[in-house]
């Protein structure tokens, strides 16, 4: 029996670091990426917000390009007439959305030793808060697994697949991280523990810069510190500030967006850190450079 | 192909056809398809057992193992492999001496000890070289023998058919009389220690007249999950009770291992609270991998996503008479039929590193679509199209993080859960990560 191929949990900065295909042998067999930490990827699933979708295509034969973000970084998509059942989704979504996509990577190396890697779906589907966050999770664990698997190889001289099976890791995964140290060297296992880091307080909103506070506090609210950061009420204005300048439906200029913080008693200083902390809780996104839009 | 490579195959077909064919008919007619229309050997093996009249599910399917990946409890090994040893001995057998040969057989990725329990019929010598079919395993100690029963068919292989490497030891697999937990229970264990509380116990028999046995079947647990068992004597087990059981062997039913302890085996009773609660407790969460470690599990609770909805999930059509799935107005066994509706799931749960196929009856999928059979046939109706309701449960289910529990199955298209509940993840996302940020962080 040929299983099916798994769907990874890979974030979009070790994904988009791929410079690795195998290609498979003989009819029918799978290529996979290898990534630097040695996921051995032919399918994946990704939840994130899709930020851009274009139909680069004709009406008759579209051709669509969506980017969709995770806490790392941007997974570019391109779904055609061959991926029927994505495409019909595409085609209806609005962004910004929280999306899941299984999809197949592909490739594409104009040159030799360049190679950008992408995502042809074979589902898409809007999803909630809740369903990105516990991506987010698992693939922090996925991705932890990965960076542990690659520093035990790198003790072992030569890294051996059958070792690390007996570690307990898995024979996709052993297989994946030989092939990896062989292609990419001594991977900076360190960059990737920074980046799991940073996806961990992206969860925790408050590890993510500025408190928030969580919980409905038995002090009148008078009493709390301005200085401390922004309070939830500040955030709730900046927002309300954010959608009302939206009127384009393509984001709120931030220029405006300082003017009028400004007669609601924000401060520029403050206004910085309150929009770090919106953006770090995923509230809104820049579509474009100098432009904010609530998601 | 030439003759030579040709001449395994015609024997196998020869035997398919009960020998009752020429070979060199056979040869010939096998050629034509291989030389002259070129497909495949199996398609080719196949076309010429139906010419024939035979039947070509008869054809060995194929089970081509390598030695290092035998394990115990395998049926219809087939196994290309060089004759190391061959040993004539004689045993006694309900009071008859009966010859038997055994000694070690290897390939290219290890050696294994093998008995052939009938030397007149099947000659073997040290250094032959030879396909090996229908053999099965078994583990005694620890250790895996390959067996040749009446069964068993060797073919003649060219020497350097295979390359032996006698270096690698014999597999071993766990069972050494070391306690095990119950999600550690893999086919084909012998001498395994578990201690559990019964959860469930029957009398009952099986067989008839002379052969006729009383079994004592019923359901164990532990932390790490449930088994079922089967007591070969009476231990006068009763429900509640925590016992570790000692020199007991596991036995797979469709990949699902089962515990079963006879006369040689030890029943120590523990007292009652010297486990906690497992009976009314959910059962911990498992990863698929771990389950297809032991090959199957029973009421295992599995988290993970589902990344498709596969074809003839939603509303369908079951025959009256086999309840067999009605496709296109018609049952495969008894043909043009009215059938009547029911909802079911097919999908595939996916948890970053392994894949399993769920199967949901009509309970579990009318709880995860909030609406019931009736109210689903009333919307295709509306809708003309029965599809709308696929539709609504890919909606529902698709990317979807959820905890499903049931029992695991393997076949040969994989692993395979028969889902009990289904229900939204309970994992408290923020607590893990802080946890995980934690032990990551502690590392830097």
């Amino acid at each position: 029996m040929i299983g099916r191929e798994l769907a990874w949990r890979v974030f979009a900065a070790e994904f988009n670091s791929s410079r690795l295909e195998i290609k498979g042998e003989g009819e029918k067999a799978p290529s996979h990426l290898v990534t630097p930490l040695g996921a051995m990827i032919n399918r994946v699933l990704l939840v994130g917000v899709l930020t851009d979708i274009d139909n680069i295509g004709t009406e008759e034969e579209p051709l669509w390009r969506a980017r969709i973000q995770d806490p790392t970084g941007t997974f570019y998509l391109s779904s055609g007439q061959y991926q029927p059942e994505a495409t019909a989704a595409l085609a209806k979504m609005q962004p910004p959305k929280f999306v899941a996509v299984v999809g197949k990577c592909r490739t594409y190396s104009p040159e030799e030793g360049t190679m950008y890697v992408s995502i042809r779906p074979e589902k898409v589907q809007v999803v909630d808060i809740a369903a990105r966050d516990f991506w987010v999770l698992e693939t922090c664990q996925a991705t932890m697994r990965r960076i542990n698997a690659v520093e035990e190889a790198l003790e072992m001289s030569p890294p051996s697949a059958e070792e690390l099976v007996k570690l307990g890791y898995s024979l996709p995964l052993a297989n994946g991280v030989v092939k990896a140290l062989d292609h990419y060297g001594e991977v900076e296992t360190q960059r990737y523990r920074h980046m799991v880091v940073d996806a961990l307080k992206f969860l925790l909103p408050e590890m993510a810069g500025p408190e928030v506070p969580e919980h409905v506090s038995d002090i009148p609210e008078e009493i709390e510190d301005e200085e401390e950061g922004p309070s939830a009420d500040k955030e709730q204005v900046v927002l309300g500030i954010v959608q009302r300048l939206d009127k384009t439906g393509k984001g709120a200029v931030w220029d405006d967006i300082v003017s009028e913080a400004g007669k609601a008693g924000i401060e520029r200083d403050e206004l910085d850190e309150i929009t770090n902390s919106l953006l770090d809780k995923g509230l809104v996104y820049e579509p474009v450079l100098g432009k904010m839009k609530i998601i | 192909m030439n003759k030579e490579e040709l001449a395994p195959h015609v024997k196998e077909i020869a035997r398919v056809l009960g020998n009752k064919v020429d070979e060199s008919r056979i040869e010939e007619e096998l050629d034509n398809y291989l030389n002259v229309y070129r497909v495949s050997l199996d398609t080719a093996k196949r076309s010429v057992v139906k010419n024939f009249g035979g039947d070509p599910n008869a054809l060995a399917k194929g089970n081509r193992r390598k030695v290092a990946d035998l394990k115990g409890g395998e049926q219809n090994v087939d196994v290309a492999v060089k004759v190391v040893t061959a040993n004539p001995k004689e045993i006694e057998v309900d009071g008859k001496p009966r010859p038997l040969v055994y000694g070690i057989m290897a390939d290219e990725t290890g050696s294994i000890s093998y008995s052939l329990w009938d030397p007149q019929r099947i000659a073997l010598k040290a250094g032959d070289v030879v396909m090996v079919r229908n053999g099965y395993t078994k583990e005694y100690n620890g250790r895996v023998d390959l067996n040749l029963g009446n069964r068993a068919i060797v073919e003649a292989l060219p020497q350097d058919a295979v390359v032996a490497d006698t270096t690698v030891s014999t597999p071993m697999a766990m069972g050494s009389g070391e306690p095990m937990k119950v999600a550690q229970l893999a086919d084909g264990m012998n001498n395994v220690t578990v201690t559990a509380r019964v959860l469930s116990v029957e009398r009952k028999e099986v067989g008839e007249g002379e052969t006729a046995k009383v079994v004592f079947q019923g359901m164990m647990a532990d932390d790490t999950g449930k088994v079922q068992f089967s007591a070969w004597h009476d231990f006068e087990l009763k429900p509640n009770e925590v016992v570790k059981v000692s020199k007991a062997y596991v036995k797979g039913w469709k990949g699902v291992p089962k515990l079963n302890f006879g006369e040689r085996a030890v029943v120590a009773r523990l007292s009652e609270d010297s486990m906690p609660d497992v009976v009314s407790s959910r059962p911990k969460p498992r990863t698929i991998e771990d389950v297809e470690r032991v090959g199957g599990a029973t009421d295992a609770l599995i988290i993970g996503t589902i990344v498709d909805v596969k074809e003839g999930s939603g509303l369908i059509k079951r025959c009256p008479q086999c309840k067999r799935v009605v496709q296109k107005g018609a049952c495969r066994l008894h043909g043009k039929v009215d059938g009547y509706p029911d909802l079911r799931v097919k999908a595939v749960l996916d948890d970053g590193n392994s894949t399993l196929t769920a199967v949901m009856g009509r309970p579990v999928t009318e709880a995860l679509l909030g609406m019931n059979l009736d109210e689903c046939v009333r919307q295709a109706k509306e809708a003309m199209n029965a599809e709308v309701i696929r539709e609504v449960v890919e909606e529902k289910l698709l990317a979807r993080p959820l905890e499903l529990r049931g029992n695991v199955l393997n076949d040969e298209y994989g692993l395979m859960m028969i889902v009990s509940e289904a229900s939204p993840i309970r994992v408290d996302v923020q607590a893990r990560a802080a946890e995980l940020l934690a032990e990551t962080e502690g590392f830097q």
